[in-house]
């Protein structure tokens, strides 16, 4: 990197931090007792970042309705982590294969085409006659959610692969495995993580979703079950740790990317 | 119209009544009319002709990415079916691994010949070496400017020892400067391995300064228009290019292009 860019980015970082605390700034403004010992919002409905920080401490003590914090937080995760891998170890491979055999594409294409647009989370209720209230309709509807953007985005990459690049491997003599497995696959990583990254932010607000009915437990449960009480300091933890697991993931996502993809998807 | 190859020597590849017809019904385009031309072992021939003449698509049916409409394509008096390690190819550009560093790059073909992963490395370090690249081994695609990486795009090519070399206007993308150096690197590496090349221009001058045959091609439907051989190819001095008898070949060529790009215009115009 440049010294001209090292420097863009650091001002970058800085300026973030600065919208940071200007909006916390806000928030605090808001919800102290400045005039008249009231604050101009209600902690009804705002309350102070020092008492959501208190309730995060009882939480994190004393756990919500029977269940330790970190319970619900990982029962998100297993449904998303599990939904996510199952999705990435059978789309990926399905939309390489579409990607470059056109019967197989002809084949898959419509019920991929066709449920594309349709919003997954209408199919909930039908999936919950099918499979119960318990985990398997939870991870169901994220998979379903998942699978044509991960196929989608294996397919097109592969289709983008220079034809130039799969014609100079089979002129230096490589086999079909190897082409795939030396240039169709590694020509199409930055596609695959475009999609992994578009794919971590809809799972995590299909399992939002789908915690929202029929459940016990996890962290959208706590925060709607919350509303339910009033208890607007637990639904405001709930909906930060619900940002803190989106916004993790995609940094996760960002710096497998980064090792994967050293040459940064870069033309030479 | 049969071009016989011009010296004794043995032909290395030949094209019989090759033509090539793109699309079907109203929409065809036929890109080449049928054609013979032999290409002689250890010859240097270049193809030169206006945009859309076929000469592109006569070295891809050479390098078995395509396959012609009419005619056979023969190597050693077998018919060319599929790509083949035997004729390697550089292109114009981004046909380079941009995954792999140089010597990844380079080491890809013996690789895929089946080679072990000390002997593909120690296979490509000879040809790094001799594009000059050694220092910039463990470097990739992306951190080279245009002339490495064509010179990486030659050292692959190389690095399997193939009997032929297909080159498509390997260095129509380089500046001036950069392309003039590389030229005479090229006739260099012509001089000591004597390779068989087939490589397509748009510069009258390159083609004269390198190659031993000079073959001009017609606007669409490609037809091969002349046939010269030049002797600059041997030439070890770069100022070949000043002597009156390169000058002369080059007015010769630029008249018969000229003619030949305006009627490619005009077809262009016309579409």
């Amino acid at each position: 990197m440049s010294a001209a860019a090292r420097r863009a980015a650091r001002r970058s970082r800085w300026l973030n931090l600065g919208s940071f605390l200007v909006l916390l700034a806000l928030w605090l403004l808001l919800t102290t007792p400045l005039v008249a010992g009231k604050p101009f919002v209600a902690p009804l409905f705002l309350p102070s970042p020092m008492a959501v920080g208190e309730t995060f401490m009882t939480l994190l003590n004393n756990g919500y309705q029977g269940k330790s914090l970190a319970y619900h937080v990982g029962i998100s995760l297993f449904r998303f982590g599990l939904a996510f891998v199952l999705t990435l170890l059978v789309a990926v491979p399905l939309g390489l294969w579409m990607g470059m055999n056109e019967s197989v594409k002809a084949v898959l294409d419509p019920p991929i085409e066709i449920t594309r647009p349709m919003p997954k989370l209408a199919l909930l209720p039908l999936l919950i006659i099918w499979f119960g209230i318990g985990e398997v309709a939870k991870v169901v509807i994220i998979v379903l959610a998942l699978f044509p953007i991960l196929s989608i985005s294996a397919m097109q990459a592969v289709r983008g692969v220079s034809q130039r690049k799969i014609q100079a491997a089979y002129s230096l003599g490589a086999s079909r495995w190897t082409v795939f497995r030396r240039v169709l696959l590694p020509a199409s990583l930055p596609g695959i993580f475009t999609g992994i990254r578009v794919s971590i932010g809809i799972g995590i607000t299909m399992l939002v979703g789908a915690e929202l009915i029929a459940t016990t437990a996890g962290i959208a449960f706590m925060a709607m079950s919350a509303a339910d009480f009033l208890l607007t300091n637990v639904v405001i933890v709930g909906v930060l740790i619900m940002a803190a697991i989106g916004y993790t993931l995609d940094l996760i996502a960002r710096a497998v990317e980064n090792r994967v993809v050293h040459w940064g998807g870069k033309e030479g | 119209m049969t071009v016989p190859a011009s010296d004794r020597t043995a032909v290395k590849a030949r094209f019989e009544g090759v033509s090539k017809r793109f699309g079907s019904g109203e929409d065809a385009v036929q890109a080449l009319d049928p054609l013979s031309l032999d290409l002689a072992e250890n010859a240097f021939l270049c193809l030169v002709g206006p945009s859309g003449c076929g000469k592109s698509t006569l070295l891809n049916i050479l390098a078995g990415f395509e396959t012609a409409t009419t005619g056979r394509v023969l190597m050693d008096g077998v018919p060319v079916t599929g790509p083949d390690p035997k004729r390697g190819v550089v292109f114009q550009q981004g046909a380079l691994f941009t995954w792999m560093n140089v010597a990844d790059n380079v080491a890809f073909g013996p690789r895929a010949l089946g080679k072990s992963k000390a002997e593909a490395a120690r296979i490509a370090a000879g040809y790094i070496e001799m594009v000059g690249l050694t220092t910039f081994a463990r470097r990739y695609p992306y951190e080279l400017s245009g002339g490495m990486q064509q010179r990486v795009g030659i050292a692959r090519a190389l690095a399997n020892d193939p009997e032929i070399l297909l080159m498509d206007e390997p260095f129509a993308a380089l500046d001036a400067q950069t392309r003039e150096l590389l030229q005479e690197e090229i006739k260099r590496i012509w001089q000591e391995t004597r390779k068989t090349v087939l490589w397509i221009t748009h510069s009258i001058e390159e083609a004269l300064f390198l190659a031993t045959e000079v073959v001009v091609m017609s606007a669409r439907p490609g037809r091969i228009k002349a046939r010269l051989s030049p002797q600059f190819a041997h030439s070890k001095d770069p100022a070949v290019v000043t002597s009156a008898e390169f000058v002369r070949m080059k007015a010769d060529i630029f008249a018969l292009l000229r003619e030949e790009a305006l009627t490619a215009q005009q077809q262009e115009a016309a579409r």
